[in-house]
């Protein structure tokens, strides 16, 4: 059975923000919530480092392990969902992610967060597949449909990588295995001599 | 006079040109739009059962090999 991982190269990703567009563009994600976001390390400093960032869909996820409601379940493809009509927007989750994976709408009167949204690895909710509801509550399920998340598949230098854990482990390998990785990677010494190192 | 003329039946085309691309827009619009919220909107409810929320639904298909094949250059 495929274990549905993401896998972010930060040799090759090149903060364009692309996957977070696409994302947004792909489930109608309004202002506010990011379901993906690249983080930048050591910014405009030598040996500078982007990844892009979403739900990891945890084997042990602690998010599902905190939820008071039980409103989270991991499919058989290992992509851990979540009920919007379970959850009750306590941020339990929140708190226990180290992604900082789930958002919230809005803060409403009394703190009220309304009901926590997270990256679906495009594959819906628990709604019937590709349906008009299950789009209104979690996006597009490109899953159902034979693909693979819009982020992955839109990554214009190949940096992010979705899919079986073990097929793309295989090829980010293939790629260390070429190129060398951080400091010993091809390239690094023509663009910050051998003064930094990684 | 023609002046005039010419001026208001090019209003109008542009009138009904807009008014076409309206209902064409609202024509071609999606069932269902995402909702922050967490709401159905006007969409029905089609909840799954138990099993069918934790079926795989990941297929090797062509789209997905020809991604694995890409990411490999």
């Amino acid at each position: 059975m495929a274990r549905m991982k993401f896998l972010c190269d930060s040799d090759r990703c090149i903060e364009c923000n692309a996957c977070v567009t696409a994302c947004k563009n792909e489930h109608e994600v309004p202002w506010g919530i990011n379901r993906r976001r690249v983080v930048t390390l050591n910014d405009g400093k030598p040996g500078e480092r982007s990844i892009s960032m979403a739900c990891m869909h945890c084997t042990d996820a602690p998010c599902q392990a905190v939820c008071p409601v039980d409103c989270f379940y991991t499919t058989a493809d290992h992509i851990v969902l979540h009920d919007k009509d379970l959850c009750i927007g306590c941020g339990y989750c929140f708190y226990a992610c180290p992604f900082g994976a789930p958002q919230y709408p809005k803060v409403g009167n009394f703190g009220g967060r309304g009901k926590m949204d997270k990256c679906t690895y495009c594959a819906g909710g628990p709604q019937a597949d590709n349906s008009a509801a299950e789009y209104a509550q979690y996006g597009a399920n490109r899953i159902a449909e034979g693909k693979l998340p819009l982020c992955a598949e839109m990554c214009s230098t190949k940096a992010l990588l979705a899919g079986d854990g073990e097929i793309i482990a295989s090829i980010y390998k293939e790629r260390v295995q070429v190129r060398g990785y951080g400091a010993g990677a091809w390239g690094w010494r023509t663009a910050y001599r051998e003064t930094v190192g990684v | 006079m023609s002046e005039r003329n010419t001026t208001g039946q090019r209003r109008g085309f542009l009138k009904t040109l807009g008014l076409a691309g309206g209902a064409a827009v609202a024509a071609s619009a999606p069932a269902a739009a995402f909702n922050a919220d967490g709401s159905l909107g006007d969409a029905k409810p089609e909840k799954e059962s138990a099993d069918q929320r934790l079926a795989a639904r990941y297929r090797e298909t062509e789209d997905v090999k020809a991604f694995y094949r890409t990411n490999r250059y």
